[in-house]
């Protein structure tokens, strides 16, 4: 039985036929509830098993090894720890109680603050994941609580928690700098503005949306509470301002490295829960073994992606998307639309790090050759990377926010609330094609 | 017949050293009328760098264009072949050592255990050391917040008196830039120039005098054992003129980056003076012995690289 | 919080899953750790200039074995994520033959791996003549965390091969009790 299984040749498919073959199959499982990481890893263990044999098998394996020890995700478990800890406390409901004070009586000011917090976040990582975690177990109980539309509340947290990678520092940036050998400061220099420039856009959507459609936030009732009340509230700020202003600080005053300055950041929290008599050994354990829950859902739906992405490259992925490009055109501008439009559609079914590895190599040489600024390319290439994270069915930020939403937000929701969000990103994209010069370049 | 295979790079795609891979990859093809057939493939595309040894060894892939220290978790022998640091003043002398003064035969002996034959040698060069703050001899290193990657640098760097920082090389950057280190082992010149750490770093060492880093290549040994003997001549004839093509490629590479970075006014290149890159060499040598007692084919590597050292006048 | 803890592990997984549930907190711990290391390390290195050559390694292996471990404690808990567009239409018997299905599908994917991480693990303990050494990360430092975590991983993935069949077998037994119940 085995034997006949593993003689099955997939290869004579050729890689055409074949790629389609693992985008149907990857499609298929999805659809009957298997859990999204096994899906990812059971169709990369079909095409090594059944295009090169068992010997292949090994390199699945050694992927999952090189991707759980890789540095980058030590800041995941740290920004999740400091999301559980601040949950657990008083903290993240006093903070949402002076950020109604702070914003007035403005419509919508709780979900345009929640944008203002997912940037500096940005700031703090280079990743993403923690942040969105984060969001959702302060911000959107928050906003849910205080009557916010559910929809328009998760698009903000995924749409804004996934900055991370857009705003400098940035690892998309950094290993696109490296992958094309061009400056990584010119490209955090230059992707400032297009990240500042969609969140902003993300803000401008927030307030026509409930200027339309005042029932999507609710007005904040008239403060009455005596102004001794009011000062107390807006002490709530002062410990989480105190440790964001540590993080960053720490990281921007050259004291730590960025996967560090997020350790700090739990510290803080820690110690911020301690002043507030807080902290009790339960609540530590409880923290603990949330983070240690979702940073496994986390991981292991990279890991997936990641030995998928082995596995397709050895099967001829990155000459397959090359003849994609072949031919297409000898107008310069019809190929980068294409890049864009090859891009949107590996953001559907991978992850950021498999799309790079899969596409730079063949897009970057094309791109400078036809005379474009590799530089302005990277930061295309992040924003790009923006309407990965959120794109179904494959969408990082959803199913991160859906690991720690309340049990009734299904995934279908979480992807129904991003698509006014992804338009936005695919508008961002195109101004950045039509407008190169909002890069600086 | 034609042998089709595919080759794992420790480069990324964009990297001047990948592109010259590519290159002779093509060479390959033109020599063989097409019978040898190598497909490149940048770093990190199947496995992950330094489990290239397993995958190459078990037929995942069929070979490899890597830096060999990337191995020393395997056995230290790979990193003190690799990067014997302060061994080398010039890619001549590392290539003579490699193809005429036992190197290949030591090569050899390390790699065919692991089920691959190594082809032959080539190397980027002296790499150049990048630093915020001015160094210009052994006494500046000390107390010298620097990343340093695994290996012989590492240990060279820390009994020279500097503090190495274990850090990725995706934080290098941030690092730098923000000043959680003072200086980094990096790559050559020419590359650290056009990744813009020359701008946020600007007292570059040039020439450097820490790393030379051995890129070997190597094949799965069944693949090797089924070629024909001209087949293989050939293989290993278009590895040496790879080697010389890569060397003089980067060399000017470097001096066409360095006199631009002059001419900006803002990168002060540091050269240091013969004593005091001797002066670093005779501290490294001292971590070479600690290195060779780590395993037997440590020392094996040990006693035929000073071996040759000393019959060629270079201790 | 015991018992809170307990309740999270789903009845299927039996008593290897709420083993597995258990000692989840050793790993969790493992992330704490790693977050004082990175805290003492700036410390160190800012405050005295003396960074140290352990603090990173350290903190990469304890989160490399929560996040491999962190799969497995999902699996008894039922919360990786999943597509349930469908799979919540179904319900009753059939349900459970699908989760029994899933999970021995699931089987049939650790299995191979597990198998995969032994040749790894072999490479990774012994060297090619058959001297045992474990293989080390080549830094400075020099631990052998990588023949570690290739160990563990093997480990984990064993256990999961194992909890897929508890898993299967119960999924099973469920839906032929409710039969046998009409
Ligand atoms: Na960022
Ligand atoms: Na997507």
């Amino acid at each position: 039985m085995i034997e006949h299984l593993l003689s099955f040749d997939l290869s004579a498919l050729g890689i055409g036929y074949g790629t389609v073959l693992l985008f149907a199959l990857l499609i298929g499982l999805l659809l009957t509830g298997m859990p999204l990481a096994f899906v990812t890893l059971l169709v990369a263990l079909i095409f090594a098993l059944g295009w090169f044999g068992p010997m292949a098998v090994p390199l699945i394996t050694s992927r999952v090894y090189s991707f759980v020890s890789s540095f980058v995700f030590v800041s995941v478990p740290m920004f999740v720890m400091m999301a559980a800890l601040l949950d657990r406390s008083g903290i993240a409901r006093d903070l949402f109680e002076a950020m109604k004070l702070v914003g007035g009586r403005m419509r919508g000011a709780v979900a345009v603050q929640t944008i203002f917090v997912s940037v500096i976040l940005a700031a703090m990582s280079g990743i993403i994941g923690g942040e969105i975690v984060l969001l959702g177990l302060l911000a959107l109980p928050q906003m849910i609580r205080q009557g916010y539309d559910r929809k328009l509340a998760i698009g903000v947290i995924c749409a804004g928690g996934s900055l991370g990678t857009m705003v400098p520092p940035s690892i998309v940036l950094i290993i696109y700098g490296l992958t094309a050998n061009v400056s990584i400061g010119d490209l955090f220099t230059s992707a400032f503005i297009p990240g500042f420039m969609l969140a902003a856009f993300y803000v401008i959507f927030v307030i026509i949306r409930v200027k339309l459609n005042p029932d999507l936030a609710p007005m904040p009732e008239p403060d009455d509470r005596p102004w001794s009340e009011k000062i107390k509230l807006l002490k709530g700020l002062i410990l989480p301002v105190l440790v964001i202003g540590f993080v960053l600080g720490s990281i921007y005053g050259g004291i730590a490295s960025v996967t560090e300055a997020s350790a700090l950041g739990v510290a803080g929290v820690m110690l911020s829960t301690i002043i507030r008599g807080e902290l009790t050994l339960s609540m530590l354990k409880g923290a603990a073994l949330q983070t240690l829950a979702t940073c496994g859902m986390i991981v292991w739906i990279g890991i997936g992606a990641s030995a998928l992405v082995g596995v397709f490259n050895l099967m001829g992925g990155i000459d397959f998307v090359s003849s994609l490009l072949k031919g297409v055109s000898d107008t310069p501008i019809i190929v980068i639309l294409t890049m864009m439009a090859i891009l949107f559609f590996l953001g559907m079914f991978l992850d950021w790090v498999g799309i790079a590895l899969l596409t730079m190599p063949i897009f970057v040489p094309i791109v400078k050759d036809l005379g474009y600024d590799p530089v302005w390319f990277g930061v295309v290439f992040a924003m790009n990377m923006q309407v990965s994270f959120l794109s179904p069915p494959f969408g990082p930020a959803a199913f991160y926010l859906k690991s720690v939403a309340p049990k009734d937000i299904s995934l279908g929701e979480i992807f129904r609330s991003l698509l006014p969000f992804i338009a936005i990103q695919i508008l961002a994209v195109g101004l950045l094609v039509a407008f190169p010069a909002i890069t600086g370049h | 017949e034609t042998h089709k295979y595919k080759f794992q790079s420790s480069d990324p795609a964009g990297n001047p050293n990948f592109e010259l891979q590519q290159n002779w990859a093509k060479d390959l093809a033109e020599r063989t009328d097409n019978q040898i057939q190598v497909e490149m493939m940048p770093v990190g595309s199947v496995v992950e760098h330094n489990e290239t040894l397993d995958a190459t060894g078990a037929g995942i892939i069929d070979g490899i264009v890597t830096d060999i220290s990337y191995f020393a978790g395997k056995d230290p022998a790979f990193s003190l072949l690799g990067n014997p640091v302060g061994a080398w003043s010039s890619t001549d002398q590392l290539l003579d050592f490699m193809n005429n003064g036992g190197g290949q035969q030591l090569a050899n002996d390390l790699f065919q255990p692991y089920g691959l034959h190594y082809v032959g040698s080539t190397t980027t060069g002296l790499e150049s050391l990048v630093s915020k703050v001015p160094l210009d001899g052994v006494a500046d290193l000390k107390g010298l917040k620097m990343r340093a990657p695994e290996g012989l640098v590492q240990d060279v760097f820390a009994a020279a008196g500097a503090a190495p920082v274990n850090l990725p090389g995706s934080e290098v950057y941030t690092a730098l830039d923000k000043g959680v280190i003072d200086a980094a082992d990096y790559t050559v010149f020419s590359t650290n120039q056009a990744q813009g750490l020359n701008d946020i770093a600007p007292n570059p060492v040039y020439p450097g005098f820490h790393s030379m880093p051995l890129v070997g290549v190597a094949m799965n040994k069944k693949e090797w054992d089924s070629l024909s003997p001209e087949l293989q001549k050939a293989f290993e004839e278009s590895v040496k003129q790879f080697a010389d093509k890569e060397v003089s490629d980067l060399a000017a590479a470097d001096k066409k980056a360095v006199a631009k970075a002059e001419e900006g006014g803002k990168i002060h290149v540091h050269d240091w003076s013969d004593e005091e890159r001797a002066k670093f060499r005779r501290i490294a040598i001292t971590q070479w012995e600690k290195v060779a007692k780590k395993s037997d084919k440590a020392q094996h590597v040990y006693d035929v690289l000073t071996d040759y050292l000393k019959k060629n006048n270079l201790l | 919080m015991q018992n809170e803890d307990e309740a999270a592990t789903i009845p299927e997984a039996g008593i290897l899953g709420r083993a597995i549930n258990a000692v989840g907190i050793v790993f969790a711990l493992g992330i704490i750790a790693s977050a004082l290391i990175l805290l003492n390390e700036v410390v160190l290195r800012y405050g005295f200039d003396s960074p140290t050559i352990w603090a990173h390694e350290t903190t990469i292996f304890l989160c490399a074995m929560a996040f491999v471990y962190g799969g497995l404690y999902c699996v008894v808990r039922n919360s990786h994520i999943r597509v349930v567009l469908i799979y919540d239409m179904v319900t009753g018997r059939a349900k459970r033959i699908l989760d029994a299905i899933i999970s021995l599908i699931c089987l049939f994917a650790a299995g191979f791996f597990a198998w995969a991480a032994y040749g790894m693990v072999m490479k990774a303990i012994f060297r090619p003549g058959g001297e045992v050494h474990f293989e080390t990360s080549g830094s400075a430092w020099d631990p052998p965390f990588p023949a570690y975590l290739k160990i563990f991983l093997l480990v984990v993935l064993c256990l999961m091969v194992v909890q897929f069949i508890v898993m299967a077998v119960n999924y099973l037994r469920g839906a032929f009790a409710s039969e046998a119940g009409k």
